[in-house]
């Protein structure tokens, strides 16, 4: 593995675009005071997706219509976050297309359409989350487990390496983040019992520069924590963990813990930070002992080494897969001594957000749960127990926004009352690997919630609700706006500050990917996909719909 | 050689390329023959207690057939075969019928239980792994359109806990499905 090869991963079609793509370190360090491009899937190292701009604003978003739509070949869920440097955006769709289009214009240069592997094994859809882009180079994690360097002119491969075993459950669909020369990617997997990880690869060449494991091979059982981060009993048997352990061999091997989303990158002090998913299988906990770290855990590691520099667990022992998914924002808040500290917080399945000491690791606070919360931490049976949240949360991979000002976070949230079924699992060699499952209850309405959070108090500061779960993601704007759609079809502006509904547009698939925005010739455009949702099955589409003020 | 013979000996090499090509695509593994007995040609199986192989997944055959040889799943029929079988021709077998063309499904259903069923697979979250239509991916076998009599089978196997060759999903998917939801469920299924 690490070997490079460009031969067999498919050809670009189409022209290449009409000018030279160079995107400067200088320009993604100042990614967030960007109000022209949109350069990383959640805008900026510290992922705020903040997006400074103002010509669109509360007073005149009303007026916003579509400027162009944008169709892709792939009917089929998109959750990608548009790229945009200088007029050219990049978008990926489901099964690893991506396409070079002109972002004024919509016109289309190139588009470049994987040669998938002969085997693929993902949860939860074929999706993907976009692209990183860094020089003149794009790069993309691929669903038989590859990460692609393409020339962001001509979307020609440049280079390709195997990351992970695509037969032993290992996928990618998030967006890789590129910095400083290296690309950055983790794994998903933690369905299929894989050993998870974030590698380093030189963005030259593809060379492999570190890998930091989720699952360390001593230690993973912890302290033999009691409670969650919020002080809730797990229930757990602890005693009966113990003797386990003493008799488990190494299932640190199959102990899960994927990472799904970009991770966030502090240049000051070096450092990645990312949140680690659930523990293999799922919801079948007698054979793998202890808190099962890093699985739903933030971690921070060098930037340079992979080295660990410190971690904070959310659930330990997680056994019905509410874990940690939507990606890590680095921002300020104010710290219990009463100054503002620099923290990463995190928007968890929980339905809370915890605000952590950037530098400690040491939680400041968590939010008040942003969804009804019922019957936690009650264990799982054969016949299903019934909790709230549901596991698909609280907040999935959707990535949060942060209004600096306000030190308002935004969530967007599921409602999904359901029942946790466990079924005794032995690990089946790269075939799903839930341990039993988790059900819908019927009977109880399902709905999503928009939530502001203030990070200094951790109270709601406001709250949307809607008919369908929320899944997809949030954009904020310096326009005091904030962005976010739903699986009928709507996408909607809000007013940053109070939450009031300012103006909304029926897409005609379900908006479940985040949006962003960028400027071209002065003009400030607001673009986000409607392709609809895999894993709550919300109507597909293959369009990228594009908005500006007339 | 003469120019003319060049030519033709070209033409004659190109064709035979041609004829080469022609066979790979439409390569039919010879055990085949074995499966079809049962499964029908190209997998097109029309007898309702023998899945439609035509469409599956290919990863889904193998691993499959892999259970079967292995003992962790087991069948009269089936186990036996699989024994015989090495691992390249579990992988062209499944790659062949991975591409063939699915049925049209005759079976009548009922409609008002085909609506139940509907909201009962909404309910399990079924299209998280089977995906949207049930069309499969991967190991996630595809559904849509297979025999009623084979998703009741399945369905109740892995209820009462005859078939376990699924890391515990579908067992406990099924441990709270009643009789009436595996018919509702298999009335819509097939219709897909």
């Amino acid at each position: 593995m690490g070997q490079a090869e460009v031969s067999d991963q498919g050809a670009a079609t189409g022209a290449p675009v009409p000018k030279n793509v160079a995107v400067s370190q200088g320009q993604l360090d100042a990614a967030d005071k960007d109000g022209v491009n949109y350069l990383q899937s959640n805008m900026s190292y510290a992922q705020t997706r903040y997006y400074p701009a103002t010509q669109i604003d509360t007073s005149n978003v009303h007026k916003l219509r579509p400027a162009f739509q944008f169709q892709t070949e792939v009917l089929e869920s998109m959750e990608t976050s548009p790229i945009v440097v200088d007029g050219i955006m990049y978008i990926t769709t489901s099964y690893n297309h991506v396409y070079a289009l002109d972002a004024a214009t919509g016109k289309e240069y190139w588009h470049y359409k994987h040669k998938m592997g002969a085997v693929t094994t993902y949860c939860c859809g074929p999706n993907n989350r976009g692209v990183a882009v860094m020089g003149d180079r794009l790069y993309m994690g691929t669903l038989d487990a590859k990460l692609l360097a393409l020339d962001a002119k001509t979307g020609k491969v440049l280079w390709a390496v195997q990351v992970a075993d695509p037969e032993a459950g290992y996928s990618e669909t998030m967006a890789p983040v590129a910095v400083n020369g290296k690309v950055l990617i983790g794994t998903n997997g933690g369905e299929y019992g894989i050993r998870g990880f974030v590698k380093a690869y030189d963005a030259k060449d593809g060379k492999l520069l570190w890998t930091f494991n989720t699952i360390p091979e001593k230690g993973s059982e912890g302290v033999w924590a009691v409670n969650d981060a919020t002080n809730r009993n797990l229930h757990r048997d602890l005693a009966a963990e113990k003797a386990q352990l003493a008799k488990s061999g190494d299932f640190y091997k199959v102990l899960g813990g994927g990472v799904w989303m970009a991770p966030a990158i502090d240049r000051e002090t070096n450092t990645a930070f990312f949140v680690v998913g659930n523990p293999s299988p799922d919801l079948y906990g007698a054979e793998r002992p202890g808190d099962n770290l890093y699985t739903d855990s933030m971690v921070a590691v060098d930037l340079n080494t992979g080295a660990y520099k410190w971690h904070f667990q959310y659930v330990p022992h997680d056994v019905w897969d509410l874990d940690a998914v939507s990606p890590v924002v680095l921002t300020e808040a104010m710290g219990k001594d009463g100054r503002v500290h620099k923290v990463a917080i995190h928007g968890g399945k929980t339905g809370h957000i915890y605000v952590n000491d950037r530098v400690t690791g040491e939680l400041i606070r968590f939010s008040e749960a942003m969804i009804p919360q019922e019957n936690m931490w009650v264990l799982p049976t054969k016949d299903g127990a019934r909790m709230l949240p549901g596991a698909n949360g609280g907040v999935e991979w959707s990535p949060m926004a942060v209004n600096p000002v306000l030190h308002l976070a935004y969530a967007a949230n599921l409602h999904q009352p359901m029942t946790y079924h466990v079924e005794d699992a032995k690990y089946p060699g790269g075939k799903l690997w839930l341990g039993g499952a988790f059900k819908v209850i019927a009977s109880e309405k399902q709905w999503g919630r928009l939530a502001a959070v203030n990070l200094d108090t951790g109270k709601v500061a406001w709250k949307f609700d809607t008919e369908q779960p929320l899944i997809g993601g949030v954009l904020a704007t310096a326009g005091g706006l904030v962005f976010n759609g739903e699986g009928n079809g709507l996408f909607r502006a809000f007013d940053a500050r109070t939450g009031k509904m300012l103006w909304e547009y029926q897409c005609g698939a379900g908006v479940n990917a985040p949006a962003v925005s960028y400027m071209v010739g002065g003009k400030q455009y607001v673009a986000v996909a409607a392709g609809g949702n895999t894993q709550l099955d919300f109507k597909r589409g293959n369009s990228v719909i594009v908005f500006a003020l007339p | 050689m003469t120019f003319s013979c060049r030519v033709l000996a070209g033409l004659l090499m190109a064709s035979a390329g041609l004829a080469v090509q022609a066979q790979t695509a439409d390569a039919v593994p010879p055990k085949v023959a074995v499966c079809a007995a049962c499964h029908g040609p190209q997998g097109k199986s029309t007898q309702p207690a023998y899945p439609i192989l035509a469409g599956q997944t290919s990863r889904y055959m193998y691993l499959e057939l892999r259970d079967f040889q292995e003992g962790r799943r087991a069948n009269d029929l089936m186990s036996p075969i699989a024994v015989g079988l090495t691992r390249d021709e579990m992988h062209e077998l499944s790659d062949y019928f991975a591409k063939q063309r699915p049925p049209v499904q005759s079976f009548a259903t009922d409609p008002a239980k085909a609506r139940l069923g509907k909201l009962k697979a909404d309910e399990t979250l079924c299209t998280m792994c089977h995906l949207g239509g049930f069309a499969g991916q991967n190991e996630i076998p595809r559904v849509a359109g297979q025999h009623y009599d084979y998703i009741v089978k399945q369905l109740s196997d892995f209820k009462a806990r005859k078939r376990t060759n699924d890391a515990g999903n579908m067992t406990s998917v099924a441990n709270t499905l009643s009789a009436q939801d595996i018919e509702n469920l298999a009335n819509y299924l097939v219709g897909l």
